[in-house]
């Protein structure tokens, strides 16, 4: 057994991908380091207790729907920019509600942003619910 | 590790120690406060002198397991690998887009964009739903090629710099880099300065940080492991 110091995974390149290493993210250090014949006798008891969310990003329709609900978003927040004659549009159409969903979301993304968690998801979906009704 | 935490001492073999503490067998171990210890003092390390990052949660019986059967069984190669390590440490450089400016500069690069968004904003929800899964599609991908060209960029950036570098996984949806590097030490603050220097370029888009000194994680690896 040899011991090299090389990116795990063998490639330097972008297009080589292995996962990550740091300590704010624990699913990057986990499965992390050397690993030495003499213990896998005992080794390695009991990491299934720390349950990692494995962010591994894996496109699904999920995925999909929650970035056209963004541009949703997006729109809408544009729109309050166009200022009060369209909102009072708006209002008559029966808009208003979704459009202060809209803001109110947004500000929700802000501070999930500063919290850097990437736990955003159900909310999102729920509201989403919501929003067909 | 454990709770009260078992003190970290130090097994010697040669030019190599161990660092390790005692686990209690009563108790689980693998909770997130073990991992945080073992990453905090594999960092720690890692600032002063080289170490090589075993597996999280790797137990041997004994203290004597610990100097024979790791140290000094393994004591050339240790010794060989934290001689290339000497002076380094790692480093990772994450991104993560603005959400609304990264959406904003997709959707103005498709053509496809604006007609899905009108027929996502005409029609009603459940006709739209498969226009709306294609618009989302249509981003999703279009954030992804974005990630690569920045990815690109980044690696290409701090390969100037002349140091080893691991792309890794994106971690969200919305990463714009996810980069590993083994750097000199004494180099960093070029890292930081080329980091900053995209940091300002991509400021209002990208936000960027730069994590380290770090244990080489990304760089150490058993042959015949992956």
């Amino acid at each position: 057994m040899t011991t090299a110091v090389q990116p795990a995974g063998g490639g330097g390149a972008a297009g080589h991908p292995s996962s990550s290493g740091l300590a704010a993210d624990p699913d990057t250090i986990l499965d992390k380091g050397l690993v030495i014949d003499a213990y896998v006798r005992v080794s390695l008891v009991g990491i299934e207790l720390l349950t990692i969310d494995a962010r591994v990003v894996v496109a699904s329709v999920d995925t999909y729907l929650r970035f056209a609900e963004a541009v949703n978003r997006l729109e809408l927040s544009d729109t309050e920019k166009q200022g009060l004659p369209d909102l009072i549009e708006d209002v008559q159409s029966g808009g208003a509600k979704s459009k202060t969903k809209g803001a109110l979301e947004a500000a929700g993304d802000k501070v999930r942003d500063v919290l850097g968690d990437g736990q955003e998801r159900q909310p999102a979906d729920d509201r989403r619910e919501d929003d067909r009704r | 590790m454990g709770d009260p935490p078992g003190q970290v001492s130090i097994v010697r073999v040669g030019d190599i120690a161990a660092l390790v503490s005692e686990v209690a067998t009563d108790r689980p171990l693998g909770e997130p406060a073990d991992l945080d210890a073992h990453a905090n003092i594999l960092d720690t390390t890692a600032a002063e002198m080289p170490v090589l990052p075993m597996r999280f949660g790797a137990v041997v019986e004994s203290r004597d397991a610990v100097a024979e059967e790791l140290l000094r069984e393994h004591h050339d190669e240790f010794t060989a690998a934290l001689r290339e390590l000497n002076g380094k440490a790692e480093y990772v450089v994450k991104g993560r887009y603005r959400q609304d400016v990264i959406l904003r500069e997709v959707l103005a690069e498709s053509d496809d964009a604006a007609q899905l968004r009108e027929a996502v904003a005409t029609k009603p929800d459940e006709a739209a739903r498969n226009d709306r899964i294609a618009l989302g599609e249509l981003v999703y991908n279009g954030i992804a090629a974005k990630r690569a060209a920045d990815t690109e960029r980044m690696v290409s950036e701090l390969e100037s710099l002349g140091v080893k570098i691991a792309a890794l996984d994106p971690t969200h949806d919305e990463d714009a880099v996810h980069v590993a590097c083994l750097a000199n030490r004494s180099a960093q603050s070029e890292l930081e300065n080329t980091v900053g220097r995209l940091a300002d370029e991509w400021d209002g888009r990208v936000s960027l940080r730069l994590l380290g000194p770090l244990a080489p994680y990304e760089f150490v690896v058993t042959a015949g492991q992956e």
